[in-house]
């Protein structure tokens, strides 16, 4: 069937809205050009419209998809990866705003909308990000409906039709959403190459930490089984670094070990159990957050040599992985000789002092434990400072910062710690995690956020194993009790950066109180929807149907679809059936009294002829029964007001029909 | 098997499906001229749009399992699920929707004829972006019926041959509201139009009195006597306009020729002996558009019908529709 056309003005404008709103959360991530591309499409379009400027030809066209490619590969560095697709798919999107005259071409641009929204989803599934989405995904249908309406002037019906429609799919969405089989990746997809990791790297220079205080970002959210342990022993581990490489920690890559070495050695798990899941925000990275000793409680969570969790796929979005630990428990009894002469090298010939003062405090102390002590204590008693501000350091960075500067962070005191036990031949190395943690009391979880990004030590003792030694405990006791926030109050350096965010207000208790009924919900919502997996699935679907096979698996599908679209049929098709006239309905009603009364009236007798008998029958009425008559065969004939209905009912309901 | 037979090729198996859907068509949708959609009248199917549609939802999906991404599984299930919200929605905009047959024209043949259908709401959601032509013809025309307001949509159809003639049954088509689903309907109205003889340049009518008045010259329309003045009517032609009176300021007048009471002609069957049916009928009515147009009184005299005398439009169109309908009795066909 032949159709007009051309795009309908009212749906042009509902898919500009749109498009507008698309491009509006990816603005920060795409290439300022890309922004101006827009622009030009969008006035290109509207004059266009006038017929101000002709539409584009065909080898224009060309070029311009040719520039704009170039200008991703330009800016990105090639074309490959899902920012530089998303730019790609950005700038089709608004080329195609310009040459889209008919309605064919009105279908791509919404589905691309629909396909926008999704890659919007890859970058983030933050809960305000999908109530914006769903808004647009709404604002999409309505541009959708729009484009069949043949009304001429700006209405705001498609909106409404659009909104029912959602409201009415949203329930089947939500049965789809928990029956459908969670499956892996089918194939190797284009990952975030161009996105920043965040958190902890695998090195470790003095600074790193530092700048990491600076971001008030959620790290991971734990939540533990039973009661949440002190904020002094949450300490969470991420990476074991035991190589010293040009002033850089870095930890030992697996190839490195020898094969027997690269699996954890059995430790025997004692003491008080912590059950605890956690939910960490996207780093692109692979190493998990734990307490130790950790044991994985599911498939994909690989536990590696030096006690540490590893996820081998890119954590490219928010993972939920559940953990049992025994802080207690003795991790590495035993110390093969390879690994011992691993954590006890240093490099040749630096930091001369340090290595000195090392090897003088140990002959004087009687043990490894004795010696431990001794250096904790020179922390303590020397005038040492913990601040986020450390002056910078020279060639030999650990003599510089134990003899010159002595002001520093939780790097500079990990670092100069183990740099001062290798030296006196105690193996030792740099645990790089969290620390502490803020309990939420809305929900009980431990949120952790980036500025308790903390560095520390691990000793190994003979008989005892690997133990944790926390230098900067011994400098600013507050900070592993309080946090940073208290270590550094005299300072005014806490998230110097980021003075809108509301983690600088929680002295003010309402924003504390939203930010963290907020954060509540966030949790909730990352462990409910965004975390749904095939193992939350088959957990949620057993409780809820006992047991899972496809025979029942069919029947709730089948079940929840006709329930719902039977009440959607209903409402559609019966609730919104013939409204009756005001009139007609009136005319019934007395009709139906006439009836009782006992006048007989015939089928196909009109208003007239009825009251005429009911006169004969009840003279007593005659006067009123005359007056309706002349009312009902009037107003059958004009046009009816509210007025005329209201006197009308007055005048029925004052009409007695006695005998006399 | 029939279709297997000799000569029976893909033509043939398409004609055969056609002829069955027919005879199916008119059993489930019979004429009539006033029809309201509902179950039985209203198929449903993906457009070409919903097709589309479907396949982004296929790559939407793919995307999602292979991030492992839910809110995208959500997306994806939100619109596959309105899509099936939608299906309600389509056969809700067609269902209710009354039909009645208002008028059928007439014309000549090729003439583009035109169909006056009037459509009628009940429900109060009203019916949108309606899409209504006749079969096969591409052409349709879009109308909206807004709630307890009608509708009175023209259709034009191509007049064929003389006689009465039926424009097919008309297809009634939306895509509301999303475009996914064509939900559509084929209803036949009973509407038959009626195509006028071609008219043709006759001979000189036999015998008495038919074509020129008896005893007086032929005379030209403009040598009508002169009978008076009255007020412009639309459709006056220019000639006739008393434009003197005008440039002197009076209001727009008309000269009125009096055509003479006396010129009475007949339009008779009989005075082409010999010739074709629709020839004939051909002849007569290009008689009777010269008579019209001269402003004559005539009168028809046809084998089982006569049409007393009389003049102007409502004259000559019961002339014409005389002879296009005319159906001879069989011993008349000589």
């Amino acid at each position: 069937m032949k159709a007009a056309q051309q795009i309908p003005r009212n749906a042009l404008a509902w898919i500009i809205l749109c498009q507008v709103l698309l491009l509006a959360p990816h603005g920060l991530r795409v290439p300022a050009w890309l922004l101006l591309l827009y622009l030009a499409a969008f006035g290109w379009r509207v004059q266009l419209y006038r017929n101000r400027l002709p539409a584009p030809t065909r080898w224009l066209k060309l070029v311009l998809i040719g520039a704009a490619m170039a200008g991703i590969g330009w800016s990105y560095g090639s074309l490959i990866g899902l920012e530089p697709t998303v730019a790609l798919l950005l700038a089709a999107y608004a080329l195609k705003l310009v040459e889209s005259v008919s309605r064919k071409d009105a279908y791509v641009l919404i589905f691309l909308g629909f396909f926008l929204l999704i890659t919007e989803f890859l970058f983030s599934q933050d809960l305000l990000i999908v109530v914006y989405a769903s808004f647009v995904a709404w604002l999409l249908t309505a541009a959708l409906v729009a484009l069949h309406r043949t009304g001429e002037g700006f209405e705001l019906a498609p909106l409404r039709v659009a909104g029912v429609m959602l409201a009415q799919a949203f329930p089947l969405m939500l049965v789809l959403f928990f029956l459908f089989p969670r499956i892996g990746p089918l194939w190797n997809v284009p990952i975030r190459a161009h996105a920043a990791q965040t958190g902890m790297s695998d090195f470790l220079r003095p600074g790193d930490v530092a700048r990491l205080t600076q971001s008030t970002e959620v790290a991971f959210r734990a939540r533990f089984a039973g009661e949440v342990p002190q904020a002094r022993d949450l300490y969470w581990r991420g990476l074991v670094m035991s190589v010293l490489e040009d002033d850089t920690w870095r930890s030992l890559r697996f190839f490195e070990a020898p094969p027997a070495q690269r699996r954890p050695a059995p430790v025997e798990a004692v003491g008080a159990v912590l059950d605890y899941s956690v939910i960490i925000e996207p780093t692109q990275q692979h190493w998990l957050y734990a307490l130790r000793y950790a044991e994985p409680q599911e498939s994909g969570v690989m536990a590696l040599a030096d006690y540490t969790l590893y996820s081998p796929a890119t954590l490219e979005s928010e993972r939920r992985y559940s953990v049992r630990s025994w802080p207690g428990a003795a991790i590495g009894l035993e110390l093969d000789t390879w690994r011992r002469r691993l954590e006890t090298r240093l490099p040749e010939g630096e930091n001369p002092r340090a290595l000195a003062l090392a090897r003088q405090l140990r002959a004087a102390a009687d043990d490894d434990e004795a010696f431990i002590a001794r250096v904790l204590a020179l922390f303590r008693e020397q005038p040492f400072r913990y601040t986020l501000q450390p002056p910078l350091l020279g060639d030999d960075p650990v003599d510089d910062f134990l003899f010159g500067t002595r002001a520093g962070f939780c790097e500079h005191y990990a670092n100069a710690f183990a740099v001062l036990m290798r030296a006196a031949g105690v193996p030792a190395r740099i645990v790089a995690g969290y620390q502490g943690g803020e309990i939420n009391p809305m929900n009980g979880t431990v949120i952790v956020h980036q500025f308790d990004a903390h560095a520390w030590n691990e000793v190994w003792l003979e008989g005892q194993g690997w133990m944790r030694v926390d230098p900067t405990a011994a400098v600013s006791p507050a900070r592993v009790e309080f946090g940073l926030e208290t270590a550094v109050q005299g300072e005014g350096s806490f998230l110097a950066g980021s003075p809108l965010s509301p983690l600088r207000y929680r002295a003010v208790s309402w924003v504390n109180t939203l930010r963290l009924r907020y954060d509540a919900l966030t949790y909730r919502w990352q462990s409910w929807v965004v975390g749904f997996d095939s193992e939350r699935q088959v957990e949620l679907l057993g409780k809820w149907f006992g047991r899972i096979d496809a025979k029942r698996f069919v029947a709730v599908l089948l079940g929840s679809f006709g329930v719902v679209l039977a009440a959607v049929a209903l409402a559609l098709l019966v609730r919104a059936g013939p409204r009756r006239d005001p009139l007609l309905r009136a005319w019934a009603r007395l009709r139906a009294r006439l009836v009782r009364a006992g006048v007989p009236v015939h089928a196909g007798d009109s208003p007239a002829t009825v009251l005429a008998r009911a006169q004969q029958r009840y003279p007593a009425a005659a006067a009123d029964l005359g007056v309706l008559a002349e009312e009902f065969t009037a107003l059958l004939y004009r046009p009816v007001g509210s007025g005329d209905l209201r006197r009308l009912q007055q005048r029925l309901r004052r009409l007695r029909l006695s005998s006399q | 098997m029939w279709f297997l037979a000799e000569g029976a090729g893909l033509p043939a198996l398409r004609e055969h499906l056609r002829a069955r859907f027919q005879r199916w068509l008119v059993r489930r949708i019979p004429p009539a001229r006033s029809v309201t959609l509902d179950q039985r009248r209203i198929f449903i199917f993906p457009s070409r749009v919903g097709f589309f549609f479907f396949a982004c939802l296929l790559v939407m999906l793919v995307a999602a399992i292979n991030y492992e991404n839910n809110m995208s599984y959500a997306l994806t299930f939100l619109l596959a699920t309105l899509f099936v919200i939608a299906v309600l929605h389509s056969y809700a905009n067609l269902s209710g929707l009354t039909l009645r047959a208002l008028r059928a024209g007439e014309g000549f043949p090729r003439q583009l004829v035109p169909f006056s259908i009037g459509l009628a709401c009940a429900t109060r959601r009203g019916h949108h972006a309606l899409w209504l032509g006749f079969e096969d013809d591409p052409e349709a025309v879009a109308v909206s019926v807004m709630p307890e307001r009608g509708a009175t949509v023209t259709l034009y159809r191509e007049a064929g041959e003389r006689g009465p003639f039926r424009p097919g049954r008309l297809r009634v088509e939306s895509r509301y509201p999303l475009g996914l689903l064509r939900c559509w309907t084929w209803v036949d109205l009973d509407l038959v139009g009626l195509a006028y003889p071609r008219p043709l340049p006759y001979p000189e009518p036999l015998g008495s009195g038919a074509g020129q008045p008896r005893g007086r010259p032929a005379r030209r329309p403009g040598e009508d006597e002169f009978f008076g003045l009255r007020d412009y009517r639309a459709g006056d032609r220019l000639r006739q306009v008393y434009w003197k009176g005008l440039a002197r300021g009076q209001t727009l007048q008309s000269k009125q020729y009096a055509a003479g009471a006396a010129s009475l002609d007949w339009l008779d069957w009989d005075a082409f002996p010999g010739i074709a049916r629709e020839r004939r009928l051909s002849f007569l009515c290009q008689q009777c558009l010269d008579l019209h147009r001269r402003g004559r009184r005539f009168g028809l005299r046809l084998p089982g019908n006569q049409l007393a005398a009389g003049a102007g439009d409502g004259q000559r169109d019961r002339v014409l529709r005389a002879l296009g309908n005319f159906a001879p009795p069989p011993e008349a066909e000589r």
